[in-house]
């Protein structure tokens, strides 16, 4: 396998496993608050925010797949030919979004569901249920951070 | 913890909304306050009893409104879970239930208006059941109760054994059914419910200075407490059953329910406390936020909605003080 397409792989992962972890997450929400709704349309709204919360961690796997396409040449002119350490760099790279994505989506969704039982009882504390939400997303964006980082620093 | 867990998301979602809407506290008093029955009714109208109160031609009929709240509960609530069996545990109850009316009514010619109309039987197989003695499309381990129920009878006469063997029948169920599932928590509802059964039997018992063989047959089994250690208590004073318990959480309840009994010859307080005590259970999982546990819990909040309004009601047209109403009005689960 040539270096350019390991790297494609890592942009495969960081997409994929990302995605996959906020689609899971969003659905499991949207079905709590379905059952809400059911009962109370009137909370479309409030739920439809906190169903919102899991999509982020698909938006950063999508980011950091774009990065590594960008930096292989994928968009633009012209394909770069990496070397394998260089391919394996990228795919290392991807990693921490890839898989912090995954679970983290999961797991934000189980959270935001919870939220939605709160909102159920206690519409005005809509912020204290996304509070308890975002404190999941920290540690995506932490391992956003970290896959920037290291696709930044492999030397092309 | 299994991802599997939130097939509940919609139907906990749903309960959720659903909690808010049982009738709280303060509305209970208004109804025990108001000057009639007729006034307590008025308080009812203003929830989601409204449209059932409104149809309601005269205020005796009052039950009627409660069985279709129930029965609408149950099916709303077996039609959202996500694994409706589970919910038909909680409906076994009624199932046994109405054999009892039925069979008291063969037996002792007393009318069945008495039945309600939940659980996995339909009253029509029940009662072509009893009345015809064609008990094969019961369930395997009701079928031999009521078989045995049916040959007692004959020979002994007496009814108290329906009751008995049903309710043997009923709590062997519960217990393989929630065990089978692997549902921790409503084993735990059981077996307390069993051991509030239990002790109420022995203090009945004891009060009637009826003998230890009788009690030994109606103690159900799978009780946290052994029935021999509640026989061996038939020989003992009612305050050493406090001391007994004082390791258990049955202390206070049985301790304030007990004095009560003495006092005044019936075991309402009791009966509340019990009610009470498993309504507390019930809450500790009430945030599940994904199980079983918030719809059992919704089902258990409405079984007890509907006995407060039922003893308002009866209280209220049987003209009893509002302090007598009020001491017997269960706690609420929210």
């Amino acid at each position: 396998m040539t270096g350019t397409e390991i790297a494609l792989i890592g942009a495969a992962l960081a997409v994929a496993l990302a995605g996959i972890g906020s689609a899971i997450g969003v659905g499991i929400v949207g079905q709590s608050a379905a059952g809400l709704v059911t009962e109370d349309p009137d909370k479309f709204g409030q739920t439809l925010l906190l169903q919102a919360l899991p999509g982020t961690q698909g938006i950063y796997g999508l980011l950091a797949g774009f990065i590594i396409m960008q930096n292989i040449g994928i968009i633009g002119d012209e394909l770069l030919e990496l070397t394998v350490p260089q391919g394996y760099g990228f795919l290392m790279a991807a990693l921490p979004i890839a898989i912090v994505g995954l679970v983290s989506g999961i797991y934000q969704g189980r959270v935001s569901a919870a939220a939605v039982g709160l909102v159920a009882k206690r519409p005005e504390e809509l912020g204290k249920g996304i509070v308890y939400a975002v404190m999941v997303e920290t540690y995506a964006v932490l391992a956003l951070l970290a896959t920037i980082m290291l696709l930044f620093g492999i030397p092309l | 913890m299994p991802i599997d867990d939130t097939i509940y998301a919609y139907a906990v979602g749903r309960t959720r909304a659903l909690e808010t809407r049982l009738l709280e506290r303060s509305r209970f008093d208004r109804m025990i306050d108001a000057a009639s029955a007729e006034e307590a009714l008025k308080v009812l109208a203003e929830t989601d009893y409204a449209n059932a109160v409104a149809e309601l031609a005269d205020i005796h009929d009052f039950e009627s409104i409660l069985e279709a709240e129930l029965k609408e509960t149950f099916d709303l609530i077996t039609k959202i879970s996500p694994r409706p069996e589970l919910i038909l545990i909680m409906a076994l109850r009624y199932d046994v239930h109405n054999l009892k009316v039925l069979f008291k009514a063969k037996y002792m010619g007393v009318k069945s208006d008495l039945l309600i109309p939940v659980g996995s039987l339909s009253l029509d197989l029940l009662e072509y059941a009893v009345t015809e003695d064609y008990y094969r499309d019961l369930p395997l381990k009701l079928r031999s109760a009521a078989e045995k129920i049916n040959e007692d009878f004959l020979v002994n006469r007496d009814p108290q054994v329906i009751d008995l063997l049903l309710d043997q029948v009923l709590y062997d169920q519960l217990i393989a059914l929630s065990r089978e599932s692997g549902l921790k928590f409503l084993e735990g509802m059981f077996i307390r419910q069993i051991d509030l059964t239990n002790l109420k039997s022995l203090i009945r018992v004891k009060r009637m200075g009826l003998n230890r063989e009788l009690l030994k047959n109606i103690l159900l089994p799978h009780g946290s407490i052994p029935g021999d250690r509640l026989t061996g208590m038939l020989d003992e004073p009612l305050e050493s059953l406090i001391t007994m318990l004082a390791m258990s959480d049955y202390a206070e309840l049985v301790g304030e329910g007990v004095r009560d009994w003495l006092e005044k010859g019936t075991a309402s307080r009791l009966e509340k406390l019990s009610d009470d005590y498993i309504t507390a259970y019930l809450k500790k999982f009430k945030w599940t936020p994904f199980g079983l546990e918030p719809l059992v819990g919704y089902l258990w909040a409405k079984e007890i909605e509907i006995k407060n309004i039922r003893l308002i009601l009866v209280g209220k047209i049987n003209k009893l003080s509002a302090e007598a109403i009020r001491e017997r009005i269960r706690n609420v689960y929210i």
